[in-house]
């Protein structure tokens, strides 16, 4: 079975300044996938290379098995929606449609039409003249009416006011239900994906932090706390994510696929927000660490 | 895409519609007007030497006549404006205004490669403004027709100096003719690729008009004069100053001897030494009370010719075909620069 998105050895670079370096990751097909990290990271490169805005400066980029933009066939599997959520101001939501018809083989205008008339747009209007939610909306109704395989969408909800956000999240839902396509999202904000996501990717500078079923990452990660301990007197098979220290208590995010016995310990479920927020801190505290030594080795 | 193309163009081709249609109505408005001006002058009846005089006396008459020197410079000066107009309008948002309101990532998504969306947006409006330039050209060549004939018949020295010169001259060379075509082309991009570039419309549009307007300043004062390598001839004694019809004052050629319509590219007196002379001896030229000798015998007497560079008035085609396909070969190697530019590596 071909991955959704599978990269090798990525990177992309602008000058001399990497966007995205060295990045490795496998995204499962048939899934909602979050794809979750700081700005900066890189998941908008990312995503431009996954649908052929952008070519690799090093490794390779495979989406449903082939290489991105490789023809018009390629780009009509894979429907895009970019940050901010572009359209034409000067054209009108009906003339959008038509361009989504002229310019794609696959095109259905019945999905198109059928959902514009439920979002209550007119047809008349000049894109220009939408709200930052219906413009949205109708860039994701573009990118769905072409029948792509794969959906990716990059940070659609992040300029929108909450109300905006959860209705085109909905959307979003409706849509994965009745087509059963792989849908890849990014944001920066873990509680927008925890309503639609089944499968998570954090990404923190250019690096797979973690990656898994969402329901596999919350079961495998606990929040522990009890007497001060030393780390390293933790399990072997215990995988330290976050750690902090009082003068008498302990309090760590371990991975660890076996359950957690040892009766010191209060053991606590973590939420996503949790998680996500311990693998970027835990990156960034590496890189505090790490820096200085560079500097002077420099 | 084609009606993709057409759908994001539609409102700058009724802009540039309404203005050729505007201009057109002028046209037609005082062209047959002007017609019958020229055929009561007497043109159309006159034979041999009676000619000039009736010319020039025409063109002399149409000169204080409201509109036509308006109308006459208008029309020219719209001819050589459009290819920067289009250059600016239709050029440089093409692909800056997609990267400035980011609206690439929606275009180049479609089940359509980034190629063929080139591709069709340069051949299709491309084309248009090179039709509008064309059609311009024409219908004011149409109109200016009686005008154009009658400076061909006015012979060597003007009367009326307000409607240009013959075809070789600089600015009708440019306005008439195959090269609005090639201009055009240029303009448009030429405005392609500096947005491809800069990536911002408003200063590609800027950046445009000033490359465009050094090419066609350049273009008739440093490359055209040697686009075809030009014929010299040198001229002394009596028929410097009747048949060459040298300008007393600072010896510049004005007509070359046996060559009607020629276009002087550049002229100089020398002296018998081979050194150039800028000014007339002051024994030709006494003040006033001392009785003029006979310029021609006296600037002989003192070994002084005139060496005159030209290109013939049968080279008129040729120049336009070269010229001409200067500025498609120049459009063709822009366009591949876009390719290049919009090329996935760099974007």
């Amino acid at each position: 079975m071909n991955f959704a998105v599978e990269a090798a050895g990525l990177g992309k670079q602008y000058g001399r300044r990497w966007a995205l370096r060295d990045c490795s990751l496998s995204i499962p097909p048939g899934r909602v996938v979050g794809l979750v990290g700081p700005n900066g990271a890189g998941k908008t490169t990312l995503l431009h290379l996954a649908v052929g805005l952008l070519e690799p400066t090093s490794g390779s980029i495979r989406v449903l098995g082939a290489s991105p933009a490789d023809g018009p066939a390629q780009l009509g599997r894979v429907g895009f929606v970019a940050q901010d959520t572009p359209v034409y101001a000067r054209l009108s939501v009906a003339q959008h449609l038509r361009m989504g018809a002229w310019l794609n083989p696959g095109w259905d205008m019945e999905i198109a039409e059928s959902r514009i008339r439920q979002l209550d747009l007119d047809p008349r209007q000049r894109a220009g003249t939408l709200s930052g939610g219906q413009r949205a909306q109708l860039a994701l109704t573009l990118a769905i009416a072409k029948r792509p395989e794969c959906l990716i969408l990059d940070e659609p909800v992040a300029s929108l006011d909450p109300l905006a956000r959860r209705e085109f999240l909905r959307s979003l839902m409706e849509i994965v239900a009745a087509q059963r396509i792989s849908v890849v999202l990014s944001s920066h904000l873990i509680a927008d994906l925890e309503r639609v996501c089944d499968y998570l990717v954090v990404l923190v500078a250019s690096r797979v932090q973690v990656a898994g079923e969402v329901s596999d990452l919350l079961a495998s990660h606990h929040r522990l706390s009890g007497a001060r301990r030393d780390a390293s007197r933790l399990p072997a098979n215990q995988e330290i994510i976050e750690e902090s220290h009082t003068d008498k208590q302990s309090t760590f995010l371990v991975r660890t696929s076996d359950p957690v016995h040892d009766p010191a310990w209060t053991v606590r479920p973590v939420t996503l927000d949790d998680l996500v927020i311990a693998y970027m801190s835990r990156t960034a505290a590496r890189e505090r660490v790490y820096q200085p030594q560079l500097k002077v080795m420099s | 895409m084609i009606r993709f193309t057409w759908l994001q163009f539609r409102p700058q081709a009724i802009v540039a519609l309404t203005a050729l249609f505007a201009f057109a109505i002028v046209l037609v408005v005082t062209g047959p007007h002007l017609a019958g001006l020229y055929a009561s002058s007497g043109i159309t009846a006159c034979h041999g030497g009676t000619c000039a005089t009736v010319a020039g006396g025409f063109l002399s008459r149409l000169a204080i006549t409201s509109p036509y020197p308006i109308v006459y410079e208008l029309g020219i000066g719209l001819i050589l404006a459009v290819p920067a107009i289009i250059g600016i309008f239709w050029g440089a948002p093409l692909i800056a205004r997609e990267l400035e309101n980011r609206t690439f990532a929606l275009a180049w998504t479609q089940s359509i490669t980034r190629t063929r969306w080139l591709v069709v947006k340069l051949v299709l409006i491309g084309l248009a403004a090179m039709a509008v330039t064309e059609a311009l050209s024409l219908s004011y060549a149409w109109w200016a027709n009686p005008i154009s004939k009658a400076i061909g018949l006015q012979g060597p020295y003007p009367v009326a100096s307000e409607f240009g010169g013959n075809r070789l001259s600089l600015v009708i060379f440019a306005s008439h003719g195959i090269t609005p075509l090639g201009y055009a082309a240029f303009g448009f991009v030429l405005g392609t690729a500096t947005g491809a570039f800069i990536r911002r419309a408003v200063p590609a549009m800027a950046v445009t008009l000033a490359i465009f307007a050094a090419a066609q300043v350049a273009m008739p004062l440093w490359v055209r004069p040697h686009l075809i390598p030009p014929d010299r001839t040198v001229v002394s004694g009596p028929s410097l100053v009747t048949s060459a019809g040298v300008n007393l004052g600072n010896l510049t050629a004005t007509i070359v001897p046996g060559q009607p319509g020629a276009w002087i590219t550049s002229s100089g007196a020398i002296a018998s030494g081979g050194q150039r002379v800028s000014t007339v001896p002051a024994a030709c030229v006494p003040p006033p009370p001392a009785k003029p000798p006979d310029p021609g015998r006296c600037l002989g007497s003192r070994g002084i010719r005139e060496a005159i560079t030209y290109q013939p008035a049968s080279r008129y085609w040729p120049l336009q075909w070269i010229e001409t396909g200067i500025f498609l070969a120049l459009s063709l190697a822009l366009a591949g620069v876009c390719f290049w530019r919009l090329g996935r590596s760099r974007t």
